[in-house]
């Protein structure tokens, strides 16, 4: 059964920011929408990137690394990586067998959902739910 | 990832940007929800959510004029229609969308 666990004091968190926390060994990112809070985990379920790096508009955050998406209130994954662009210069032969050797790799990496946590405000802190 | 998710999210970022530009989205839902499941089905494949009605290409600099919303890079001839090319966006005081017809840059003289 979960029980709600302190987690940072809410106006360490500005509206439409994102703190991580380490609750319980399980690190977290507490996100701030338009004050309401929701407390998500923190690494991507793309590649593991931490999400507090990213970028969080309304309930949607954006990884800052491929640029994945999630709904911070549900986990669910809103977009995959976007693709990188490299331009139209042929890269030197070990870097280019280095780049397909990647996107071999990278072509069956899938964005999975991320773990969310209920979250609420209560004598000027956040509580999460775990 | 399900469609209807995505959907919601591309209006969320989509209207952030047209409406300052003075546009919005079709009244007209069901076009609305039909041209959006189609820039999920596109961004599935290319990873860019590219206008619906126009070509890809394969030439960078001009597929990315029609990735969505391309309003910017074809603002004299959007808003001599009122609506963007597929009609996913419509100029704010437009309540008829279907009085909105398609029209080229052409036959509307900007070429």
């Amino acid at each position: 059964m979960s029980e709600f666990v302190k987690a940072i004091r809410a106006e360490e968190i500005a509206p439409g920011g994102m703190r991580t926390v380490e609750l319980k060994g399980h690190q977290f990112v507490v996100c701030n929408c338009g004050g309401t809070f929701h407390a998500i985990d923190r690494r991507c379920g793309h590649m593991n990137a931490p999400l507090e790096m990213g970028t969080l508009d309304g309930t949607i955050v954006t990884c800052g690394m491929h640029c994945a998406q999630f709904d911070v209130t549900t986990g669910e994954a809103l977009a995959g990586p976007v693709p990188a662009y490299l331009g139209n210069e042929v890269p030197p032969p070990r870097t280019g067998a280095l780049l397909r050797n990647v996107g071999l790799f990278m072509q069956n990496v899938r964005t999975e959902p991320i773990g969310c946590y209920p979250a609420k405000v209560e004598g000027g802190w956040v509580w999460i739910a775990l | 990832m399900s469609t209807d998710s995505r959907k919601n999210a591309l209006r969320h970022f989509f209207a952030r940007i047209v409406e300052p530009m003075g546009f919005k989205f079709t009244p007209d839902e069901e076009l609305a929800d039909f041209l959006l499941a189609q820039e999920v089905k596109l961004e599935e494949k290319h990873g860019i959510p590219f206008c619906p009605c126009q070509p890809i290409r394969r030439d960078r600099a001009r597929d990315m004029q029609i990735v969505c919303p391309c309003i910017p890079f074809h603002r004299k001839h959007f808003d001599a229609m009122r609506r963007c090319w597929c009609g996913l966006f419509v100029h704010q005081d437009v309540t008829d969308p279907t009085s909105l017809p398609q029209m080229s840059a052409k036959d509307l003289g900007l070429e």
